[in-house]
């Protein structure tokens, strides 16, 4: 694959993965830079999860996790933006655009709204070029 | 005793049902008319903004899954329920299952049968993503073994030797100790209101095809044109509350001003406007909702009597604006009428093989309020809208119901 | 013990076309700890099944790593499998290969799908045994409030063969039903209801009932509450493995709806129903009977049904004139609409307004002015009587009891949040469920469907006397945690709890059986002392970690 657009989205299992599985089943090609880690609620994913993921090689994080007020576990979706948004500016903080993290809000049915989502982000992706990390940049 | 019961339906209500009784130990039979589990909600879309309007769609997906993998359900489709004898504690059940001629529990859905066959259109299709069980579904009618020619060509194809056509009906005989009732209803057809124009006016859709719309594409386009549609009236109460169906369908107005909202989420340029007689905007979590949608959608009291399409496609509706008290016009690109929910056409032959009563509309008939799980015949339980109009949260908790009463009268026929 | 990973690749019956199953193979095959790469076309079926359950068997693995369809189709066989085969189900890692590789592209992705693989091995390797344990629970279950809603409860619990403790704050059982003296929908009035219900309470089995006395203090989780309980001047403690609430509603004239005070011309549904039960109270047969609905927010269903059913009976007993003054009149409950229509035939007039009515009173009679959307006319009603609702209001005590027990409010101050994965009676936390009144505003038969729902709930919970659960499958390392309480707030499912482990510390812990495993704690503990088998920051970052590669 190559290129400096991998993605690594941590989807919650009872929405996101869900979206995920029907985007196939249902035929929606979407670039095939995107790897998916299960979690068992988007409040699992922790800051140093996303962090480390661009530390890692990634390029851009998604997290996704269940529509607002319809989380699961009623609070984890909430929780998972406030993380994401705390990592934006510690991303900002060591030279690294917050455009390559983003937070989703999916129901297990919006397979149209996954595929988007992993297409916009490829394109943000081009548009920045390669992270700081990956040029030996500024490191974490 | 015997410790299985039988489930009737695969709907919202009847997973519900089959799941509680499951997990607290009972063998569940499911029985499904159809090929797949699901019942009209599996072909329903999430109707969120930016925040969850509570439609309850999301949670079907996950229980259809446990259902399928249970070790203690056994889900029959394409099945039919022929003929009861006994009585609670040892019913007799008889079940036609129409030819498995895809075994849906070998086929892995790879696909690869629709790749060879020659039939035009195609006899054997893919099934809906959300199918539970996941098979491929044959269409007899287009069948070239069927008319008679010697092709065989999926089955040599199928890597899993899922497929057999020559298989035929198989009967089989269940004894279970209760039974529930899941049967579900059907969507009116719009159809039937001439002047509204479904079915003439491509631009004149459902409540029904915005749910698959909106699940199939994700986002609302003209059909005519394909446009996004920028002026957009739902017409409430089709096929409700009227002489022939005397009683409010209890989801249209929901799932009406759920989607107004979605529609103004995905273009807020859009114009969306509401005509009804009476808004049922009541309920748990409802209120703040609908103060929500006062700002944002036009609501208008009022019966359209008419639709007329004009030469380029618009639709002109012709309404009687009770507020003002007289006849109205305006024109939309896109109306949608809001059917409601009217008991099966069938109902009444499973009312005969199970000697169950119905009620003056045609749903089953519950003894009384307060119970209304319990049918006229011990041990044979209703469950969800095969009982009146419900939503999904209230079959869920009808369905629940059900299961705990069976739960109860088992454990009586037991101590007996 | 070294880890041994043996690697299946499902190329479904040949059909996953755009991934080179052989180039995969060779490429995993020399990684480290990789005992065997397996081709199978049919994993997920029997004989696919056994084929991996021989090679398992004759290779002596003890880490399974599956490319196949998706989890939530295959996952459930294939930890049934591995658990038949003596192995920790714990030990397997699915990769998607199909639904999130092969069917979502068109080009070819060999080169994903063995990155998925690798990250699905990375975490194999860490994967630790999770122990299936037997917990007992207590099969004591505590309703808490004696209205319908409670007493039903309780009737089904003991009909069931489960022990109730039936806890009411007031003298005496009944509720609303003891209040009110008449109702539609029972089939009987409420006295001969609640007369019928207490005696068979008293005659059931495993039932007790506390009145006067309240619940002060729940502790402890599903399965194994201590619940506090007040009565009289004493407090004392019992243990249950369930909590039913059914504490109800308030029904009350809000003051801020109406320019005029409740008065002898201005009644509430309660007063009417008492009049018309009792009808040689009244000095003269009221002749005209105005009823208002929608008056400062929508009105619910349950006052709907009550002014159609009242108004036709005041249109049957005193033939007096009917008017229904309203906004938006909900029919959506069983049964309405065909009042409604009756009630219109019998000449039961219904106005429909946009803008609140006036009210006000003059000569001893109400007057009620209104613009009536239907007739388009302004309307000047003068009635003997004007029939107000009573708004439900949560019971007092709600949100003090709301933060005892941690378990959330609906916008309206009602118990149970609007979310809904909990409807019809959950309250979010495992063993706690919410039934009738003290939900929302609803009539009897919907709290008896919400009385078999929680019923139902409990017996899953509590009806074998024990529970299986993952043990220790989210554990807090005693060590690490600095008993910062946290995790305790944050948990939605109030399964953490702080115990002493010696006289100086104390520490979090996490109750399995109810922690419905989110990980939200585990993400949040500021000292990381929280680890979540399967999900663990190592597993997690190993997976991140292949994604380089
Ligand atoms: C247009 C529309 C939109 C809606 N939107 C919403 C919404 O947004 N939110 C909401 O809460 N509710 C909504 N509803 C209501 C929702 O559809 C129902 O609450 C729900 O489907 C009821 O579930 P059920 O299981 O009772 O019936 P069904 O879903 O009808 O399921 C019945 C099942 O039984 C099977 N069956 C029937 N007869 C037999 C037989 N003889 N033998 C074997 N099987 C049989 C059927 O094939 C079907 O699978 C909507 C309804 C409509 C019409
Ligand atoms: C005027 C009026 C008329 C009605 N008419 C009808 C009708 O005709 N038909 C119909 O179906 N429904 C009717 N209803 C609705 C009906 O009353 C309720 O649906 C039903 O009573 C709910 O029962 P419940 O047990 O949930 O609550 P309640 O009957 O309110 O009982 C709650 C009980 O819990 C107790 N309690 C509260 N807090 C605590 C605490 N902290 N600890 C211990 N105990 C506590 C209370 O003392 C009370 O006994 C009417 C309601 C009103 C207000
Ligand atoms: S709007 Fe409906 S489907 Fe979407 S998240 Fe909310 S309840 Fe679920
Ligand atoms: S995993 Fe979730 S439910 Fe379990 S203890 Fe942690 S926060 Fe609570």
């Amino acid at each position: 694959m190559g290129g400096n657009n991998k993605i690594v989205a941590f989807c919650c299992e009872n929405s996101a993965c869900a979206a995920a599985d029907r985007a196939g089943k249902i035929r929606l090609y979407y670039p095939d830079n995107v790897r998916v880690i299960r979690v068992p609620c988007a409040g699992r994913v922790d800051v140093l999860h996303i962090l480390k993921a661009f530390e890692k090689g990634a390029d851009g994080v998604l997290v996704m996790g269940c529509q607002e007020e319809a989380c699961r576990h009623l609070t984890g979706n909430t929780r998972a933006r406030e993380r994401v948004k705390y990592a934006e500016i510690l991303l900002k903080e060591s030279g690294i655009d917050g455009e390559r993290v983003r937070m989703v809000n999916l129901a297990p049915e919006m397979a149209h709204k996954f595929a988007q989502e992993v297409s916009e982000m490829t394109e943000r992706l081009k548009g920045l070029g390669p992270t700081p990390i990956k040029n030996g940049g500024p490191q974490r | 005793m015997n410790k299985h019961v039988l489930v009737i339906g695969g709907g919202t209500a009847g997973i519900t049902a089959a799941l509680g009784l499951a997990d607290s130990g009972f063998r569940v039979y499911l029985i499904e008319k159809e090929a797949a589990i699901g019942g009209q909600v599996a072909s329903f879309c999430c109707k969120a903004t930016e925040v969850c309007t509570k439609c309850s769609v999301c949670l079907i997906p996950q229980k259809l899954s446990e259902v399928a993998t249970h070790p203690r359900i056994s889900i029959l489709t394409n099945s039919t329920v022929m003929g009861v004898a006994g009585e609670v504690g040892n019913f007799q059940v008889e079940v036609w299952q129409k030819p498995q001629y895809i075994d849906s529990e070998r086929c892995i859905a790879c696909g690869l049968c629709a790749e060879v066959c020659p039939a035009e259109p195609q006899a054997i299709c893919s099934p809906s993503p959300e199918a539970v069980p996941l098979s491929y579904i044959l269409d007899e009618s287009r069948c070239l073994r069927f008319k008679g020619e010697d092709c065989n060509l999926c089955y040599e194809k199928c890597p899993v030797n899922a497929i057999d056509l020559d298989r035929g009906a198989k009967r089989q005989e269940l004894s279970v100790g209760a039974i529930i009732v899941a049967t579900g209803f059907e969507v009116f057809d719009a159809r039937e209101v001439g002047p509204l124009g479904y079915g003439r006016y491509p631009n004149v859709l459902t409540g029904l095809d915005l749910e698959k719309i909106f699940s199939h594409e994700g986002s609302l386009r003209l059909p005519s044109n394909g446009k996004e549609p920028q002026k957009v009236a739902f017409i409430q109460c089709v096929g409700s509350r009227n002489e022939e169906h005397c009683y409010c369908s209890q989801v249209c107005c929901k799932y009406a001003m759920r989607f107004a909202q979605l529609i103004k989420y995905q273009n807020p340029d859009a114009e969306v406007t509401i005509f009804y007689i009476d808004l049922q905007n009541a309920g748990k979590g409802f209120v703040d909702f609908y103060e929500g949608c006062k700002e944002t959608v036009r609501f208008i009291r009022g019966v359209p009597v008419e639709i007329l399409e004009n030469p380029s496609g618009a639709l002109e509706v012709r309404f009687e604006n009770i507020v003002g008290g007289k006849i109205d016009r305006e024109t939309f690109n896109l109306v949608v009428l809001s059917v409601g929910i009217v008991p099966r056409k069938d109902s009444w032959d499973l009312a005969r093989v199970l000697g169950i009563n119905l009620d003056d509309h045609g749903f089953f008939d519950a003894r009384s309020p307060i119970d209304s799980n319990k049918t006229n015949v011990e041990g044979i339980f209703l469950a969800g809208a095969c009982h009146g109009p419900k939503d999904i949260p209230d079959s869920i908790a009808h369905g629940i119901s059900a299961a705990e009463k069976a739960t109860e009268v088992l454990q009586r026929c037991k101590s007996r | 013990m070294q880890v041994k990973i043996g690697i299946f690749l499902c190329d479904c019956g040949g059909s996953l076309r755009n991934i080179d199953f052989p180039k995969i193979r060779g490429n995993l095959e020399k990684l480290e700890g990789v005992a065997f790469v397996d081709i199978s076309h049919n994993l997920c079926l029997e004989e696919g099944g056994k084929a991996l359950a021989s090679r398992i068997l004759s290779e002596d693995i003890n880490r399974v790593v599956i490319a196949a369809c998706s989890p939530e189709l295959c996952e459930h066989n294939f930890m049934r499998l591995l658990e038949s085969l003596r192995l920790n189900p714990n030990f397997l890692s699915i990769a998607n290969i199909r639904e999130q590789c092969s069917w979502a592209h068109k080009e070819d992705v060999t080169g994903k799908a063995l990155e998925l693989l690798r990250m699905a091995i990375n975490k194999a390797r860490l994967l630790q045994p999770l122990e299936r344990k037997e917990v007992p629970v207590n099969q004591e279950v505590l309703v808490v409030g004696g209205g319908f809603s409670g007493m039903e409860s309780t009737l089904e619990l003991s009909q069931l063969g489960l022990r109730a403790t039936l806890v009411e704050k007031g003298s005496a059982l009944g509720g609303k039903l003891s209040e009110l003296e008449g109702f539609y929908g029972l089939g009987a009035s409420p006295k001969e209801m609640l007369g019928s219900m207490t005696r068979a309470i008293e005659e059931g089995k495993n039932i007790e009932v506390l009145t006067s006395a309240e619940v002060t203090r729940v502790e402890g989780e599903v399965g194994n509450f201590t619940v506090r309980i007040r009565r009289g001047g004493e407090e004392f403690p019992r243990s249950f493995g369930a909590i039913i609430f059914a504490t109800g509603y308030r029904a009350g004239i809000l003051p801020r709806d109406f320019e005029l005070r409740p008065s002898v011309n201005i009644i509430s549904q309660r007063n009417l129903i008492e009049i018309l039960q009792a009808p040689e109270k009244l000095e003269r047969k009221p002749e005209t009977i105005g009823f208002i609905l929608d008056v400062s927010d929508e009105s619910s269903r349950l006052a709907t049904l009550l002014v159609l059913n009242n108004a036709l009976a005041v249109k049957e007993k005193w033939g007096s004139e009917a008017y229904v003054f309203c906004r938006n009149l909900k029919v959506d409950s069983d049964g309405a609409e065909k009042l409604y229509r009756e009630a219109r035939a019998t000449g039961i007039a219904f106005l429909k307004f946009e803008k609140k009515p006036q009210i006000s009173e003059e000569d001893g009679r109400v007057k009620v002015e209104a613009k009536d959307v239907l007739l388009g006319e302004e309307i000047s009603l003068s009635c003997d009587i004007l029939v107000v609702e009573e708004k439900g209001l949560p019971p007092e005590g709600t949100e003090a009891l709301s933060s005892i027990l941690n378990i959330g409010l609906d916008s309206q101050g009602f118990y149970q949040n609007e979310n809904v994965y909990l409807y019809p009676v959950d309250s979010g936390r495992k063993g706690i469920f919410l039934v009738g009144a003290c939900r929302g505003d609803l009539d009897i038969s919907r709290a008896s469907m919400d009385v078999a729902s929680a019923v139902m709930g409990v017996c899953e919970l509590l009806a074998s006397g024990k529970a299986i659960v993952e043990a220790e499958k989210v554990r807090v390392d005693p060590d690490k945690c600095r008993a910062c309480l946290t995790c305790i707030r944050v948990c939605p499912h109030g399964a953490i709890r702080l115990v002493r482990v010696n006289t100086e510390k104390e520490v979090a812990q996490i109750y399995d059986l109810a922690c419905e495993g989110c990980g939200i704690c585990a993400a949040i503990c500021p000292a990381k002392a929280i680890d979540f088998e399967g999900y663990t920051d190592e597993q997690i970052l190993a997976e991140v970690e292949a994604i380089g590669e």
